[in-house]
């Protein structure tokens, strides 16, 4: 009936195991500390807490 | 999202004027409550509503900053009610100015907001497709935070820690 409904989002959210936030298609990346608004097509955020490049994900994660 | 309406552990909070409702199952942990109005919203004290904290004009404003229904408010006097748009209050979600990117109003598809909280989590928002740990969901109109200080207990998804752990970034 409805084709919207069939849609799939075109947004493709990613949590990597043991890694980063994968962020691709049609987003705005606000950040908020930061006070930049962005909109990209392909973000990987950190989510461990150790990237020296935040909210980006900088391969902090695999020095454990 | 759909929040159960009949979740238990709600509470509820008053000063002369208003009544604030807090449903802890529907906080995602976005923080502006606290970051706003620690006066009156400090999460590590108990009771952690304190309605004496702030004038109530300044207690609306923050109720109205929540992304989630755990936090809303109502007049005590059950007549001034009606004159509340929706637009004043955060009982529908998703319509408050504040969430919408600077005056533009999204079409339905494709809408997806990334929000970088400050020293707290990612919260998406909008119509997307999740993956984690195996699972794959399609949202609409969703709304979920995603843990970036790593020390959550029920990750990929933020619990509060980060303010326990004092996390920055
Ligand atoms: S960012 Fe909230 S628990 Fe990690």
């Amino acid at each position: 009936m409805e084709d919207n409904k069939e849609k799939k989002p075109k947004t493709v959210i990613e949590v990597i195991d043991s890694g980063p936030l994968k962020i691709s298609g049609n987003f705005i990346l606000k950040d908020i500390k930061r006070d930049k608004e962005t909109p990209m097509g392909e973000v990987w955020l950190c989510r461990c807490g150790k990237s020296s490049d935040k909210p980006f994900c900088d391969g902090s994660h695999k020095n454990k | 999202m759909e929040h159960d309406k009949s979740y238990t552990g709600g509470r509820k909070y008053s000063n002369d004027e208003i009544t604030v409702y807090w449903k802890p199952s529907a906080c995602i942990h976005a923080s502006y409550c606290y970051r706003e109005l620690i006066e009156v919203f400090d999460p590590g004290r108990r009771p952690w509503v304190d309605m004496k904290g702030a004038a109530t004009d300044k207690i609306i404003e923050t109720v109205n900053m929540c992304p989630t229904e755990a936090l809303t408010w109502k007049w005590n006097e059950e007549a001034k009610n009606q004159s509340v748009g929706n637009d004043q209050s955060n009982h529908v979600r998703f319509r408050r100015p504040e969430l919408l990117t600077q005056g533009e109003s999204f079409p339905e598809e494709n809408s997806v907001s990334v929000k970088i909280m400050t020293d707290g989590p990612i919260v998406l928002k909008g119509d997307f497709n999740l993956a984690y740990s195996g699972i794959n969901k399609d949202f609409r109109e969703g709304l979920v935070s995603i843990c970036r200080c790593g020390a959550s207990d029920h990750l990929p998804f933020c619990d509060g820690q980060h303010r326990k752990i004092g996390f920055t970034g």
